[in-house]
């Protein structure tokens, strides 16, 4: 484990403990680790092990009850949620579980709305969206509302919005658990294609073997707290 | 995309459950409906009220000696003691634009008394070939006619006639003091009744040829005491009345006080004013209640979308962002409402400004504010209630959307995406 401050992503001790009815759930329990650029990570566990908890840790979605996290060189454990914002934009894409795009827009302006919030040309925004499209194989669909597409061209849709920016770090949280075989497997194989063509560092939480497989680096956690951690 | 896309998803939120935002915006529309047919109903009442009060007989623009009023002494005559050259006057007056007619009159207390029966009253004498183009008191004649030019004949009051148990072609003894000191006293035929409506008028009132009484009164042919002048709009009163002080001023009037309605029915100004602060309580309770709807509304939306508000703020969006996002959708819908309100009223606002809603069969003419008024809702056209109407519902609507937005900043990203 590296404590390079160039890494995509890290944590020092960190804990996060919830409070259900007066008695606190220990959900992440002193997690120390570091991811570098361009790996292709995979959190798994059975469930309630933390691997979301963790990923929310990663992401700035949810805020630490000890310990520190750190998003490339920026320490994100307290800072405001204006900052918080700003890094979320800048350095994150996230991928969720039920694709989780905006019903009122179209494939293209969601997958755009990050270039947006960052004030990017809109001939710039149109070309780097048209070309992802044409890369991860939803060309044509640009146009459509998330209700006229499938599941998987729905959660490409996600992928091609979490990674448009060019972020630090990608943080995917069951990604393919909505989606049949074959459209699982083609976007892992568009995210597998991401990682190895543009270097784009992802950390998933999963369930799915297949997605296992293919990482680079496996981490089990077991009752918040890390169990192996294994490079291939 | 624009360059902000918080105006685009705001807008087409409002798609996302058509019925409700038609139910919304109805609900608001019918708020401005409301406010502004209300207020131009009143704007109405207080329009034909100032007209009939002014018009049936003191016209809207008087001019008299500059110590006449409030006292109404005899001998404060225009032009003194000696009197002025009426004609002169009179087509001085008329010269003026937006002036539609100009009568003399004079004015003195006096009793009238037939058989037993002695009555005070208000000797009124006027040019009765002139005095049509200003009151509309020959229009109230109910019975006979009204008095021949220089002949010793009174159109008086119908409660007059009825205290003085005298009907057309009846005798009346006058007596009053007259200008040189003396006790003025003839003997007048009753030519014909009128009945405006309004009690003091009708019952204390007596109109006679303006020669007659200035005969009676002791009063020269130049010794007028008014000139009660008509003009189309009672509103422009006052500026007319600057206008034909410089005017009479210019021609050589010598000292002579004009005066608008504003000023010697002070009470009609503040009925108007009363009436217009009403109004803006209305306006008031109409849009409160309407927060409340459209809060509920927004509210409702809100929750529903809670997950969508969480991912934008995982997106990167700020709460800013997201308070952006609510309040242009409240906008948008405020829009939408407008829009449908400007609909619904305009043409009900056309349609009862010229076939007014007439509730006489249900309610007789009443005195208000010393004016008769028929019960008759003709609707103006408040066009500034319009613009301050969308204003207020606009206002409403943002208003309405402040707790929603503040709301959507506050849901937790990480519990909302979860599903918790």
């Amino acid at each position: 484990m590296s404590d390079s401050p160039a890494a995509a992503v890290r944590t020092d001790a960190v804990w996060k403990i919830f409070e259900h009815d007066g008695i606190a759930v220990e959900a992440v329990r002193g997690v120390t680790m570091s991811v570098a650029p361009g790996e292709f990570v995979v959190l798994a566990g059975p469930s309630g092990s933390g691997k979301t908890t963790l990923l929310n840790l990663f992401g700035g979605l949810t805020r630490p009850t000890r310990g520190r996290v750190w998003i490339a060189e920026q320490e994100i454990s307290d800072i405001s949620e204006r900052r918080l914002a700003q890094i979320r934009l800048e350095r994150l894409g996230f991928v969720f579980q039920a694709y989780n795009l905006l019903p009122v827009l179209t494939a293209r302006e969601n997958a755009e709305f990050s270039l947006l919030l960052r004030g990017t040309p809109e001939a710039e925004r149109r070309q780097r969206v048209t070309a992802l499209f044409e890369r991860i194989g939803i060309a044509g669909l640009e146009d459509r509302r998330p209700g006229k597409l499938s599941g998987g061209q729905q959660q490409r849709v996600a992928v091609a919005r979490a990674v448009v920016g060019e972020p630090a770090l990608v943080l995917a949280d069951e990604p393919t658990a909505n989606l049949d075989s074959a459209s699982s497997d083609a976007l892992l194989e568009v995210m597998v294609q991401l990682n190895q063509e543009l270097g784009t560092t992802f950390v998933f939480a999963t369930h799915d073997t297949r997605l296992m497989e293919r990482a680079k680096r496996l981490i089990h956690l077991v009752d918040g707290a890390v169990a192996s951690d294994t490079r291939r | 995309m624009p360059a902000s896309p918080w105006w685009r998803i705001g807008w087409r939120n409002l798609g996302r459950n058509s019925r409700r935002t038609v139910l919304t915006a109805t609900g608001l529309a019918v708020g401005y409906w409301s406010v502004v047919v209300i207020t131009g109903m009143a704007d109405g009442l207080v329009a034909d009220m100032v007209r009939t009060a002014t018009g049936i007989l003191s016209g809207q623009v008087q001019a008299h000696a500059p110590e006449y009023l409030p006292d109404r002494t005899l001998y404060e005559t225009i032009g003194g003691a000696e009197g002025t050259d009426v004609p002169a006057l009179l087509h001085a007056v008329e010269a003026e634009p937006g002036v539609l007619g100009a009568a003399p009159r004079v004015y003195a207390g006096g009793l009238v008394s037939s058989g037993a029966t002695t009555v005070g009253v208000l000797l009124l004498g006027v040019d009765p070939a002139r005095e049509d183009s200003v009151s509309r008191l020959a229009a109230a004649l109910v019975e006979g006619r009204l008095p021949t030019p220089g002949a010793r004949e009174l159109l008086i009051g119908r409660e007059l006639a009825r205290q003085l148990d005298v009907a057309p072609g009846g005798e009346l003894v006058v007596v009053a003091p007259a200008a040189d000191g003396s006790l003025g006293n003839d003997l007048f035929r009753v030519s014909g009744l009128y009945a405006t409506g309004i009690a003091e008028l009708d019952a204390g009132t007596a109109v006679g040829p303006l020669a007659a009484i200035q005969e009676l009164l002791a009063l020269a042919p130049g010794r007028v005491h008014e000139i009660a002048i008509r003009i189309g709009d009672p509103w422009a009163a006052p500026g007319m009345a600057d206008s034909l002080t410089r005017r009479l001023s210019a021609a050589g009037a010598g000292p002579i006080a004009v005066r608008p309605w504003t000023t010697f029915r002070p009470e009609l100004v503040d009925y108007a004013n009363l009436s217009s602060g009403s109004m803006w309580i209305v306006v008031l309770i109409v849009f409160a209640m309407a927060v409340f709807g459209v809060a509920n509304t927004l509210l409702m939306t809100t929750f529903e979308r809670r997950r969508e508000f969480a991912l934008l703020l995982a997106l990167g969006a700020t709460p800013g962002g997201i308070v952006r996002a609510v309040l242009a959708e409240a906008v948008a819908l405020g829009v939408i409402s407008i829009l449908l309100g400007v609909a619904i009223t305009v043409p009900v606002l056309v349609w009862w400004h010229h076939d007014p809603i007439d509730l006489s069969r249900l309610f007789g003419d009443f005195t208000m504010a010393g004016a008769l008024v028929r019960p008759v809702l003709r609707t103006d056209y408040p066009l500034s209630m319009c613009f301050y109407a969308a204003g207020a519902l606009l206002l409403t609507a943002l208003l309405a959307a402040l707790y929603p937005a503040y709301r959507a900043t506050r849901v937790p990203p990480a519990d909302t995406l979860a599903g918790r």
